[in-house]
């Protein structure tokens, strides 16, 4: 396993549970998918695993990451991509010299190696060489977006965490991210940890699944089986709201 | 702005973009001599294109909704925004007509153009924008309306639900005053204005009524305060609700549940529906037809029931492949090479031709017009 949570418990402001016993495992090179709706936890999930909040309690396991190792060993371990590519990125630093900053903090090259680093990162995530000089504001939503994505597998992690990377971008720059991560996976053997709202594109991208509700999982299992034939109540609402191809969307009972 | 000024505005976009054309034509050589002598003609060719499919469209959709009057008619609408370097096109040419208690979806991706659509219906321009082409409510051009015309179309006659409730709800004041700012306004007694908003919250099956009434929208929930949103659009009792991803910022159960009102309540009242949506499927299910836009232009008017069948046009199809969902798990997705063309700058001809998998020399020349519900050279082909 790549990834091990043990129970891991958020409380917020004291009497806000945000994440309330859950465990979940990512195997090496594997894909597990978070989803819930708004206020699940998920996203408190992953900003736990990155590092950028504290668990009241449970255990962490990344790989054989000693808990005691500095920020540095666990950025090459676990890296992150947001969801919004026009906050990710320095604005005013090229795409080279994002990437190269990874590079150099990370590893020891000489200028030729770093320049070639830098391009096959470029490579893997498909975008042209001629775009290395150029600064964020030159770039469209989905190049951004490949450009975070580059700067995430530059120290080479054995972890990547996506919180919601592919939900703002529109649906056929949507569905290149998605191959690309098929890609990117498959060459790299990285795993991912993908956070999203959006059943639809689990399918394409992980082979497990948990489903998060009011900080609890409350199903989990391998993508097909969860998303075909779920059993719990809330999934089978989830997996029934979204629209489709002869949907026809129902006044529920739920009142709030 | 008369019909003749009209026209005449509407030729100069054109003539413009097939100058281009020409020149382009020049450079291929082979076609120098038929670009030299249609020079002129390519663009009269043009123009009466988009004109003939504006009144094709407007008649063919009278017959769809069984010779129900047309509520609301685009007509050639192009759309122009200062930028630093002159004005440029932000829709280029928009033809469509909603019939009195149609739905029908507007879906496209992110800058194709489908708010200023909606937003051109209210006379909501950006500053400095100029408008060429006809917008008609009810028969009268919208740029004709004095001012008291236009509150009233905006107050009385259409009603708009934007994508963030939050943004569109006054913070300070009750739901309640929300809900019957409009009623009160023509005329109607406090008590009076609250039982017919509480009405229409029940409709939609919003309870505690009393409570709901005097909390403030950060007690609210987003799907609760959209519905509160639906209620306030509703009950002005309009002819037509523009409705601008009213669902996107909403969990996916939530969003069910809110579509599923708003289609219900409007089917109840007969009112006329604007649905914008990213989401193909979304609109698929609220709407009695789908216009796909890209590129500020519509480029496929079809009935939704048939989308999945009877897409015809190479960008509607490619919409509908990209989707995830649409191949088994574990298959590639077939993508649209490119990105998303701009309108600002898009080619002299179809404003799909780079990226269109099946594109020839024609796409990239002349504006293919819309006719027949696609706006595509070789419609069939593909």
């Amino acid at each position: 396993m790549i990834l091990e949570v043990n129970d891991l418990r958020k409380v917020f402001h004291r009497d806000e549970v945000a994440v309330d016993g859950v465990s979940f495992a990512v195997p090496v090179g594997g894909s597990l998918a978070i989803v819930g709706e708004s206020g699940s936890g998920k996203t408190t999930c992953a900003r736990i695993v990155a590092g950028l909040e504290h668990a009241t309690s449970g255990t962490i396991q990344l790989g054989d990451l000693s808990p005691k190792s500095g920020r540095k060993e666990k950025a090459r371990v676990v890296q992150m991509v947001f969801q919004d590519p026009y906050q990710s990125l320095d604005r005013r630093q090229t795409v080279s010299s994002c990437l190269g900053e990874i590079l150099d903090f990370h590893s020891d090259l000489d200028k030729s190696q770093r320049a070639e680093k830098i391009k096959d990162l470029l490579d893997l995530v498909g975008l042209d060489q001629r775009y290395a000089t150029a600064l964020p504001k030159q770039l469209s939503g989905g190049q951004r977006q490949r450009v975070a994505i580059a700067r995430a597998l530059a120290p080479l992690p054995r972890l990547l965490i996506l919180d919601e990377a592919v939900a703002a971008l529109d649906v056929s720059i949507q569905a290149q991210i998605l191959n690309l991560l098929v890609d990117a996976r498959a060459a790299t053997g990285v795993g991912y940890l993908f956070i999203t709202h959006d059943l639809s594109v689990v399918r394409h991208v992980c082979d497990d699944v948990i489903v998060m509700r009011r900080g609890q999982v409350v199903e989990r299992g391998p993508v097909e089986k969860v998303l075909g034939d779920p059993t719990h109540d809330y999934t089978k609402k989830l997996v029934g709201s979204i629209p489709r191809p002869g949907w026809v969307p129902a006044r529920g009972s739920t009142r709030d | 702005m008369s019909a003749t000024s009209d026209r005449r505005a509407h030729v100069l976009g054109p003539t413009i973009v097939s100058g281009a054309n020409v020149s382009a034509a020049n450079v291929s050589g082979a076609n120098v001599s038929a670009a030299n002598v249609s020079g002129a003609n390519v663009s009269a060719a043009n123009v009466s294109g988009t004109n003939v499919s504006g009144t094709n469209v407007s008649a063919t959709n009278v017959r769809e909704a069984n010779g129900r009057d047309v509520l609301l008619e685009f007509e050639g609408l192009r759309v122009e925004v200062p930028t630093p370097v002159g004005p440029r096109p932000v829709l280029r040419s928009v033809s469509l007509a909603i019939a009195a208690g149609e739905a029908v979806g507007l879906v496209g991706e992110s800058g194709s153009g489908k708010s200023m659509t909606a937003r051109s219906v209210l006379g909501m321009l950006p500053a400095g924008a100029t408008r060429s082409g006809a917008v008609r409510f009810r028969g009268a051009e919208i740029g004709g309306l004095d001012a008291a015309g236009l509150r009233r179309l905006r107050s009385r006659d259409v009603a708009m639900v934007f994508q963030d409730p939050r943004a569109t709800v006054n913070p300070v004041r009750t739901v309640g005053d929300f809900l019957t700012e409009v009623l009160r306004e023509r005329g109607l007694s406090r008590p009076a204005a609250l039982a017919k908003a509480g009405g229409i919250l029940e409709d939609i099956g919003v309870d505690h009524l009393r409570r709901r009434l005097k909390q403030r929208p950060y007690e609210l929930s987003g799907g609760l305060l959209q519905r509160v949103v639906i209620a306030a659009a509703l009950a002005g009792e309009p002819d037509l609700i523009l409705a601008d991803e009213p669902t996107t910022a909403l969990d996916v159960t939530t969003q069910e549940e809110v579509v599923a009102i708003l289609d219900e309540q409007r089917r109840q009242r007969g009112t006329a529906l604007l649905f914008i949506s990213h989401d193909l499927e979304l609109a698929t299910a609220v709407c009695d037809r789908i216009a796909v836009m890209y590129a500020g232009e519509i480029v496929e008017i079809l009935p939704a029931a048939q989308l999945h069948e009877a897409a015809r046009h190479p960008y509607t199809k490619a919409l509908l492949r990209a989707r995830p969902g649409s191949v088994p798990p574990g298959e590639r997705l077939q993508t649209v090479p490119g990105v998303p063309q701009s309108a600002i700058d898009a080619p002299p001809g179809c404003v799909f031709a780079d990226r269109c998998p099946v594109a020839e020399s024609i796409c990239r020349t002349v504006v293919p017009a819309l006719v027949g519900g696609v706006a595509c050279h070789l419609e069939g082909v593909s």
